[in-house]
């Protein structure tokens, strides 16, 4: 029996045994189904593992079995892994390894059963549909894996990108598989694979149809069919166990990982060691040390915030629905209107998911632009088998451009993404709405204006919403649902499943200047120019906020974002928040010289091309205005992040007061996925909670009467502490 | 006079909007194309612009010479990929340089008999995907080694390797060539050249005729009306999407014309590739329906289809189609052909054209072939393919059918009287005519 005292036992649990479907169709054969009546798709959580167990009990006293066939309860629906959800709630690094152990004796027994494992039986694992982690690893202990060959398949262990690691075997059983080198790649980036990949990379023996998988793999369990392993051979003594070789792979591997992660995820160094140790290791002991890493890692901060992360990005998936549950229309023909960058980039990313799209702009120079940036995306995923052929045509079939606005009168749904000036929005909408249906959303991609502007006047305003992307469109994960006076609960569940439709992750902010994302970044990038002004070191600058966890320095970012863009955020959050939004005048002033950051080669920092075409820092931008003052050139690094974070994590505490956001939960989700706020913190206000709102506050008071901030307009106001911050 | 129309229920069937892409020379702009890919392209336009809901089509109609070995029913393929839902069937018609206007024909006659109301109807060709084949004798010895078991049977197949087997077929000109004569298109277009004697110049100065008439129309804006840009698949960063037929030649001449050689009958013949139509790439989409059921969508139709006639001749001969599917046309809907405002007679051949408006003039003609008393009756010259033709704008055979009654629908907004006539020869000894009429609005 396995020990599971101590694990949340979910409120709907069913009884003993009611998990675990065993049937045997023929004589020798034992098909073994998860199949959990309390769950849509079965997840590793305390009652699966319990019927797991009886059932396992149950057939190693079962002398006629010779075949076993584990699989899900439809050929589509196998697992989702280890219940996250059981993770985020354990606190005691014991449970934590209690819960490990369970899963390891499990699948250790599934093992001992196989011929692989010195059994009798042979065990094939017949999946499909998403196969992550904990269902991958319980694949992984079995004799052959035969995966389902379906285009909503995904196989992988992911849980390094959950600040853990796959505790379940994954990390030993994976190497010996298919050799260190391709398991530290599958598991260090936590990449789901499609099946022609998984299938080449050796993590799965065979591909089958859906509908011939459990009769497939009951045929190769019987021995009826033939189903090779490809064996390591001679590589696995060369490589896998070879200690000059893993040593060379190791110290690489180990420079990369520092690289990406500058040492803040320690799950990753910790696959690093267990993965490469692997074949070297009895499994016996290599599973024990998967039990230590995982009790020095799942109870930490940083496995927390990831999984707590991870966790509200699946909760953002119930804004796509209505008050009483039922799903938001979907939107299958929509339109945009403007062919920038931006609008380009979001009628590609529809066509690729499966949208019929509409794309118009006065100029053939952009439509033509944003056409041959499509058909270059859709070539990428073509050639790394994301899409296939024929999905690959369809997708670019999907793409219409047009040089006027006919032809949208079918659209579900038409974002604009014009020039952010509100008498063009208007016009643009005005002429739409007499061409569309009086249900087809209007969505603005503004960045700027208020939506409840945009929509007076028009039509039916209750369909009109912000969908506001960020750049570039197709990495950043974010999408802010901006709610006008007049929009309607339907329109927002509306544009939230257009959203979720896209693979973005929603947040509904209210219509306020800057919304959320763009408001708490302002005084966030502007506390870095001013910075700079009162003398500090610009590379000290963007290091203090790197070394915090953003992704990327402040002025590095303001640089990316382009100088103009900006400087017009900046001056719109000043107009409606006054005083303490005030800009500095450095970004004008550059833009008036058309220094307008990476995209024009000089910003406030020069941009060289380095390899592969991508901008390369070459030094300050040598026109950039001298220093006015020496006010902050002795900032110690701590003093220089205070001023920028808390500065943010002032302006987060307001947009709380001010309900702009409806929850703190959400404010951490759009604080990582919108800004890049540091993910192992878990947010903006999970950070602010674990350093103390009070300590937070008394730090704002002296920072606002600090020299580098009193002696200014408006400073502080910035650093004002608000009723949020207790 | 009161023609009665084609009509279902009290209405008449109309050709509701139609639109095309540029037409492009084979192996051009156009050779980075799929040829499904190309029609869904303009049958996805055209859906867009009319704003028609695509799940109400009874069917989709493809017409196309040559469709690609791997999409054998290129409609279905096209009406999946234009985002036609997959319960609307799709099919594929060919009646070789008319299958385009094969496609109306069939829409008319379904709609007529009650069998579907709405039809999206494509002419679509993309010659620059017409393969090279491997001749018999190839494909039989790849057959012999796919069924060698043992070495030595592979290598006594591999001893009956012959270099002739190497020698390809090619698709575009063995399709071009009439089996049951031996005569490719351009030799029947000399025996007509000759036959109704049309000199080398004739013919030439009618190419440059047409030209200098597609530039025009195109300077104008008249071509403009019927064509939506494409960018072509393929297409590298910077290249601007074609808009306009890209084989108008603005700088032809008759010095240039009379330079070319003979391409089918060396050396005496008339034909050369300046006065013949070029090999080009094309799709044409058409909405064929009722007048009612178009209005009801909140269209407004372009032509009325007053009849639409086929006709077989002498395959030798197969240039002189037109006049008789003409005749057919003209006398079932009651008119003559001073009746009509403008006429379009594909341009296959310049001497074939010349020699269709010597035989709509000629009364022998008319009594020994068309069984009349007298001359069918002589076409303006002015009113003869007013805007060019295929010489200039190429003739994608298997779009060029819904191309002409594109092309005359819109030239009948502006004419004097409200009757236009397309109509095009058919290798194989056939003519296709459609009567159209302008909408009243």
């Amino acid at each position: 029996m396995i020990d599971l005292s101590g694990l949340p036992l979910p409120p709907d649990a069913p009884p003993a045994g009611s998990c675990v479907r065993v049937t045997r169709p023929e004589p020798g054969l034992v098909v073994l189904a998860l199949d959990p009546p309390h769950r849509s798709l079965a997840v590793f959580d305390a009652p699966l593992l319990r019927d797991l167990d009886l059932a396992l009990t149950e057939l190693e006293s079962d002398a006629e079995m010779r075949a076993l066939v584990i699989t899900g309860r439809e050929p589509l629906s196998f697992a989702a892994g280890a219940d996250v959800k059981t993770i985020a709630a354990v606190r005691e690094a014991e449970i934590a390894a209690r819960f490990v152990r369970a899963g390891q004796q499990l699948f250790e027994r599934i093992h001992r059963l196989s011929q692989t494992g010195g059994g009798r039986v042979r065990v094939v694992a017949a999946v499909g549909g998403p196969v992550p982690g904990g269902a991958c690893e319980i694949c992984l202990a079995c004799d052959r894996i035969v995966l389902a060959n379906h285009p909503k398949t995904r196989i992988g262990l992911p849980e390094v990108r959950l600040g853990i690691i796959p505790g379940w075997g994954g990390s030993q059983r994976l190497p010996r598989r298919i050799g260190v080198p391709a398991a530290l790649g599958a598991i260090l980036q936590g990449k789901l694979h499609v099946p022609y990949v998984a299938h080449k990379l050796g993590i799965v023996d065979r591909l089958a149809a859906p509908e011939d998988l459990v009769r497939i793999a009951s045929a190769i369990a019987l021995g009826k069919q033939p189903c090779a392993r490809r064996e390591r051979g001679a590589w696995s003594w060369l490589v896998d166990r070879n200690p000059l070789a893993l040593a060379l792979i190791r110290s690489q591997a180990k420079k990369q990982v520092l690289a990406e992660t500058k040492g803040r995820y320690p799950a990753a160094l910790e696959a690093l060691d267990l993965v490469s140790r692997g074949p070297s290791t009895p499994l016996t002991r290599g599973l024990e040390r998967e039990v230590d890493a995982v009790r020095r890692l799942a109870t930490g901060s940083v496995a927390q915030s990831l999984i707590s992360l991870f966790l509200l990005s699946e909760e953002a998936k119930r804004l796509g629905k209505r008050a009483d549950g039922s799903s938001a229309p979907a939107i299958r023909r929509g339109g945009v209107i403007g062919a920038g960058v931006m609008g380009g980039a979001i009628a590609s990313l529809m066509a690729e998911s499966r949208i019929d799209v509409r794309l118009s702009d006065l100029s053939r120079d952009a439509l033509g632009a944003a056409e041959l940036a499509h058909r270059s995306d859709v070539a990428k995923a073509l050639a790394k088998r994301r899409l296939e052929r024929s999905q690959a045509d369809l997708a670019l079939d999907r793409f219409e451009v047009s040089g006027d606005l006919e032809g949208f009168a079918r659209c579900d749904l038409v974002l604009e993404a014009v020039a952010e000036r509100i008498e063009v929005k208007r016009k643009v909408f005005g002429e739409l709405a007499r061409r569309v249906r009086p249900d087809c959303l209007l969505a603005t991609n503004t960045s700027s204006l208020s939506v409840t502007a945009i929509a007076e006047g028009l039509p039916h305003p209750e369909r009109v919403v912000g969908v506001h992307f960020f750049n570039p469109v197709k990495k950043m994960p974010l999408v802010e649902i901006v709610r006008g006076r007049a929009t309607s609960d339907e329109t927002v569940a509306r544009a939230s499943a257009f959203a979720l439709a896209l693979g973005k992750t929603p947040v509904v902010v209210a219509d306020v200047a800057g919304f959320l994302v763009n408001r708490i970044l302002g005084p966030y990038l502007d506390e870095a120019v001013r910075l700079y002004e009162q003398g500090a070191d610009p590379a000290a600058i963007d290091a203090a906020a790197v070394d915090f966890g953003m992704p990327m320095g402040p002025l590095e970012l303001i640089d990316e974002v382009g100088l103009d863009i900006a400087a017009h955020a900046g001056s719109s959050l000043v107009a409606a928040y006054g005083a303490r939004m005030r800009t500095s005048g450095l970004l004008t002033g550059l833009v008036a010289a058309k220094e307008l950051g990476k995209k024009s080669g000089r910003g406030i920092w020069a941009w060289e091309k380095g390899k592969g075409g991508r901008a390369r820092k070459a030094g300050l931008n040598p026109k950039l205005p001298k220093p006015s003052s020496s006010l902050d050139a002795r900032l110690s690094r701590d003093e220089l992040t205070d001023r920028m974070i808390l500065a943010f994590v002032a302006e987060a505490a307001r947009c709380l007061d001010e309900r702009v956001v409806a929850s703190e939960r959400e404010l951490d989700l759009a604080s990582v996925f919108g800004t890049g706020f540091a993910p192992f913190e878990g947010g903006v206000w999970s950070h602010a909670r674990r350093r103390g709102l009070a300590a937070i506050a008394r730090r704002l008071g002296e920072l606002a009467a600090s020299p580098g901030v009193a002696q200014r307009e408006g400073g502080r106001e910035r650093y004002a502490a608000c009723p949020a911050l207790g | 006079m009161s023609p009665s129309p084609l009509s279902r229920a009290g209405s008449p069937i109309v050709v509701a909007a139609g639109l095309r892409l540029p037409q492009a020379r084979a192996g051009g702009r156009y050779a980075g194309e799929d040829a499904a890919g190309l029609g869904a392209r303009a049958a996805r336009e055209l859906l867009a612009r009319t704003g028609l809901d695509p799940a109400e089509l009874a069917e989709v109609i493809v017409g196309c010479v040559g469709p690609p070995h791997d999409q054998a029913n290129v409609g279905r393929v096209l009406a999946l990929r234009a985002g036609v839902p997959r319960q609307v069937p799709a099919y594929t018609v060919g009646r070789n340089c008319a299958s385009g206007m094969q496609a109306v024909s069939e829409a008319v006659t379904r709609i007529e008999a009650g069998r579907g109301e709405l039809f999206l109807c494509v002419g679509l060709e993309l010659m620059s995907a017409y393969p090279l084949i491997y001749n018999r004798r190839a494909t039989a010895f790849f057959a012999r080694l796919a069924a060698a078991r043992t070495l030595g049977a592979r290598l006594g197949v591999f001893a009956s390797f012959r270099p002739a087997m190497l020698a390809p077929r090619i698709a575009l000109s063995e399709g071009l060539t009439d089996p049951t004569n031996g005569l490719i298109m351009g030799k029947t277009a000399e025996i007509l050249a000759r036959e109704f004697a049309i000199s080398r110049e004739t013919a030439d100065r009618y190419a440059l005729q047409s030209h200098q008439r597609a530039r025009a129309a195109r300077d104008s804006g008249r071509l403009a009306r019927e064509i939506v840009p494409h960018l072509p698949q393929g297409a590298r960063a910077g290249e601007q999407p074609l808009v306009h037929d890209d084989g108008i030649r603005d700088e032809q001449s008759l010095e240039a014309l009379a330079k070319l050689k003979p391409y089918f009958e060396k050396p005496d013949g008339r034909v050369t590739v300046g006065n013949s139509c070029g090999i080009t790439d094309g799709a044409t989409a058409l909405v064929v329906t009722t007048e009612a059921r178009a209005r009801a969508h909140g269209l407004k139709p372009l032509a009325i289809v007053r009849s639409l006639a086929w006709a077989g001749c002498d395959p030798a001969r197969m240039g002189l189609g037109p006049v008789y599917a003409s005749a057919k046309a003209l006398a079932e809907s009651e008119l003559r052909v001073a009746d009509l405002a403008t006429v379009e007679i594909n341009e296959a051949f310049a001497a074939q054209v010349l020699a269709c408006a010597k035989a709509f003039a000629s009364a022998k003609f008319g009594c020994d072939e068309l069984g009349r008393g007298d001359a069918l009756g002589e076409l303006d010259p002015e009113r003869l393919n007013p805007n060019g033709g295929a010489i200039a704008l190429g003739h994608p055979v298997g779009a060029s059918g819904a191309r002409l009654i594109l092309t005359v629908a819109h030239t009948l907004t502006t004419s004097d009287s409200p009757y236009g006539l397309a109509a095009l020869c058919i290798g194989g000894g056939q003519g296709g005519a459609c009567v159209l009429e302008r909408c009243a609005s």
